[in-house]
């Protein structure tokens, strides 16, 4: 087989929680995308000469690369018009790169991460917690314990000023280059605030770390960046929520999320999506994954009015795995376009993908996803799973899933099945006395149970929750 | 549209093949409308992911391999009783109003630029009309290719409570050096009831690109199963598609490929459930040696009315060889949620473990291989109803495996 970078090429063309703030912003860009702004977010965070130079480049390959538009049946993007949406807010606090401690914030920031359960997860069960607020991480702090062993977890803006040269090296590079599509494209121009983790060589960080993003202001783009360094044989957990109130005008969501996993290295990252019904999230992240490495990616996709993510590892070393879990829940109005993509370009690879979906009140959930086994990837294999749950025939299911294979001696399955709720199910679950709402209720629950049991128990609650109150009262 | 008119194919060139035929004007009309609407057509649609195009068929040179004025064939048609098995003109001067009625209602000739290339072009093909209530066992066509290019059109209607089991054979004759093209239509009426199985088996040579986009209407309680076979050929690009309009109707798209050498094979299977309680069953099943390589797209699409609908699919390859590669999209698209359906894709060697088994009685690995490779299509075999056509899909897979 040619060497790893030839391969890594082929994948380089490519309201629960709706109160409102009033927003109040120390800057604002103005609406709309140009070298001007650009110029002004940089210089707003005082970033060396490299990275504005990388924002420019990103930005002329944002303007050069079509909107995606002929995939078959992909969410409408005819209203995102990057023209109508402010880039880049930094709320109103003094601190630059956030506050460590939690008393030290504005108080509707504070109430508002207090609505969300910031500080209490972090009391509980977390390694370390961050907090964006808009455009700017506002609240970061990490246990003592794990910074003494040299973990490093800090907004990505101080990464860029503190730890240059990691970020110089890894920053939307080989991972996420900005000519991947459009919206990577876009999110190298115009990208603020995100997570940096870095763990040293055999270092173990027990518990979660986690980083929580909000956008309050209506009509906004959040566009924070995310890096994950795993160095050899270390191991780490990193858990993302996002939300934002609901508005008329749209908002956009364009994050990235670049992780390199070390040799012998594990990395899990777990998100729970939960944007309001009026956000576009259009995302990349992407996982390059050493010999031996593991990425586990694990989604609930609830909230947004459409998404468009496909979490992608390339498992570039002898032996690397992956393991994606998937959930993805679309009520009326939503297309929830998701799915993964693993590029086995090493042999004696693995990946394992399950993804659920449930689609009710007329939205739509797709799963597409791209399997691909490069010639010399020999003994790897792939096991793809997707069940998804109808519940009314206005609501629509599809499963897209492509597979290249350009080995022989591989082992590779897929698997799909589309159903409606069973009668029989829900008139056994009646009368042994559970009303119709909570039997199905607990059906889903049932169903979603093998992502749920994978994700820390918080987050297992929080997403339930979630599914609850989609189903609540509105179950025909 | 990017690909370039042969500068052999003109308005005269479709006149002169339609008169020489003694056409009536209703199907010199639809070939001229083919023709013009060309320009405007697209290539049938590829599978494109980043960095890969599934298949290329943009990049062919229809100059060299089209030759319209000089298409030969022999084919020979075996009929039932109660049936006519006719070659075109026969039927066109039998059953005028029949072929008028039924010819492009199933596909329609501008679906792409090579259906409508094809029926600006076709001169030859068979009608099949079996009457209402008639059972027509084993119609066989045995056509052979003798020219640079075929363009062939086949027209099955079945009458109510009708039934026929048919088998469709394409090789070559006469061997014509160089590459050459072969394009082939056929569309499937059926009526209330009706049951037709359509089995068709392609052992072109391996310089002739292969064209077929077979497509079937299923009316109430009618059953459309197809076999589609593909042994032969430089490239095959192969669309076999039902629409189960009818309520209660049923499909099976039974399909079997071994590629070996450099051949290319694009596989298709479609089927659009739209009527109630319909029932679709894909299985598709492949082999590939050397450095071929196959494409597979399954579409199992619900439609919004298609109440109670049963919808299966699977598709399963085997690889040979190192050199080989295999790309498949099982697709499922439902907008009826009262709708069971599932699909499943696998792609693998031959199982170590059966291998193991048998070659510890005393087989060789060789003779072991070959027996597991020929037992792997036992399934799609099973489904052949005309003997001869499994027999003959049996034999090529045999005599592949030497």
């Amino acid at each position: 087989m040619s060497s790893d970078q030839d391969h890594l090429q082929k994948t380089d063309t490519e309201e629960r929680f709706d109160f409102k703030k009033e927003s109040k912003a120390a800057f604002a860009a103005e609406k709309g995308l140009t070298e001007e702004t650009v110029h002004a977010i940089s210089e707003d965070k005082d970033e060396p000469e490299w990275m504005l130079e990388r924002r420019l480049r990103a930005l002329e390959q944002f303007q050069e690369m079509p909107m995606p538009t002929d995939w078959p049946g992909q969410p409408d993007l005819s209203e995102v018009d990057i023209d109508e949406i402010v880039p880049y807010i930094r709320p109103d606090v003094d601190v630059r790169a956030g506050v460590d401690d939690w008393t030290e914030l504005p108080d509707e920031i504070k109430d508002t991460f207090d609505k969300l359960g910031i500080p209490e997860a972090e009391k509980n069960a977390l390694s370390g917690v961050g907090a964006q607020y808009e455009s700017e991480v506002v609240y970061q702090n990490m246990q003592e314990r794990w910074e003494e062993k040299g973990v490093i977890f800090c907004n990505m803006d101080e990464a860029v000023q503190e730890h240059e040269e990691i970020v110089r090296e890894h920053f939307m590079t080989t991972c996420v280059p900005p000519s991947d599509n459009k919206f990577a494209a876009l999110h190298g121009a115009v990208w603020s605030g995100g997570s940096f983790v870095y763990v040293p060589e055999d270092v173990t960080v027990e518990m979660p770390v986690q980083a929580y993003f909000r956008m309050n202001s209506e009509g906004m783009g959040q566009f924070e960046h995310t890096l994950i360094v795993a160095e050899e044989g270390s191991e780490v957990h990193y858990i993302e929520g996002c939300s934002a109130p609901k508005y008329s005008a749209i908002n956009l969501h364009s994050g990235g999320v670049e992780v390199f996993v070390g040799e012998d290295a594990h990395v899990q990252y777990s998100t729970v999506q939960n944007w309001s019904k009026n956000t576009y999230n259009l995302n990349t992240k992407r996982a390059l994954v050493e010999k031996n490495g593991r990425m586990e990616w694990i989604s609930g996709s609830m909230g947004s009015k459409a998404t468009m993510l496909y979490p992608s590892s390339i498992l570039k070393g002898r032996g690397a795995s992956d393991n994606h879990i998937t959930i993805a829940f679309a009520g009326e109005g939503q297309n929830i376009d998701t799915g993964a993509k693993v590029y086995h370009n090493a042999p004696n690879t693995k990946s394992t993908i399950e993804s659920k979906s449930i689609s009710k009140d007329g939205g739509r959930t797709n799963y597409r996803g791209l399997v691909h086994i490069a010639d010399g990837a020999e003994n790897s294999s792939t096991a793809v799973e997707c069940d998804a749950l109808m519940f009314d025939n206005e609501s629509t299911s599809d499963t897209m899933p492509y597979m290249e294979i350009n080995e022989s001696k591989v082992d590779v399955a897929h698997e799909a099945t589309v159903g409606k709720i069973g009668d029989e199910d829900v008139f056994y679950l009646q009368s042994r006395g559970l009303d119709d709402d909570d039997a199905k209720q607990m059906i889903v629950s049932g169903f979603i149970e093998p992502i749920t049991e994978e994700l820390p128990i918080e987050y297992a609650v929080e997403l339930n929750r979630l599914v609850e109150l989609e189903m609540e009262g509105s179950l025909g | 549209m990017s690909t370039q008119l042969p500068a052999s194919i003109s308005e005269e060139t479709v006149n002169e093949i339609s008169a020489e035929r003694d056409e009536p004007d209703w199907l010199l009309q639809t070939r001229l409308e083919a023709l013009s609407a060309l320009e405007e057509l697209e290539m049938p649609s590829v599978i494109e992911t980043p960095g890969r195009r599934w298949t290329n068929l943009e990049d062919l040179d229809y100059e060299s391999i089209v030759d319209p004025l000089d298409q030969r064939d022999e084919t020979e048609r075996v009929s039932a009783e109660g049936a006519k098995v006719l070659d075109f003109e026969t039927a066109l001067e039998e059953h005028p109003e029949l072929v008028e009625e039924h010819f492009g209602s199933v596909t329609d000739p501008q679906t792409n630029y090579l259906t409508a290339l094809s029926t600006a072009l076709f001169t030859t093909g068979t009608v099949i009309y079996v009457p209402e209530g008639v059972d027509a066992e084993d119609v066989k066509v045995r056509a052979e290719m003798n020219s640079t290019s075929l363009f062939s059109h086949t027209l099955v209607v079945a009458e109510d409570n009708s039934s026929a089991t048919i088998l469709e054979r394409i090789s070559n004759g006469s061997a014509v050096d160089g590459d050459r093209y072969f394009s082939n239509l056929v569309e499937i009426v059926t009526g209330e009831n009706a049951y037709v199985q359509y089995g068709s088996l392609q052992n072109l040579d391996e310089d002739v690109y292969d064209f077929t986009l077979k497509r079937g209407d299923a009316d109430r309680y009618a059953t459309i199963d197809w076999i589609e076979g593909n042994i032969g050929s430089r490239l095959t690009r192969s669309d076999i598609e039902t629409e189960l309009n009818g309520d209660s109707s049923e499909t099976k798209i039974v399909g079997a490929f071994f590629g070996h050498d450099d051949q290319h094979f694009d596989i298709n299977a479609r089927v659009w459930h739209n009527g109630e309680h319909t029932t679709a069953d894909l299985v598709t099943r492949g082999v590939l040696d050397d450095e071929a390589r196959s494409v597979y797209e399954g579409v199992q699409d619900v439609g919004r009315e298609a109440w109670d609908t049963s919808s299966y699919q699977r598709e399963n390859t085997l690889m040979l060889s190192d050199d080989s590669e295999a790309d498949a999209s099982p697709k499922l698209i439902i907008h009826n949620h009262d709708t069971e359906a599932s699909h499943s894709a696998t792609v693998g060697q031959v199982d170590a473990e059966d291998l193991f088994y048998m070659t510890s009685r005393a087989i060789s690995p060789n003779t072991a291989r070959n027996m597991l490779v020929e037992g792997f299509f036992v399934p799609v075999l099973e489904e052949v109803e005309v003997d001869e056509l499994r027999d003959d899909i049996d034999d090529l897979i045999v005599a592949r495996l030497d």
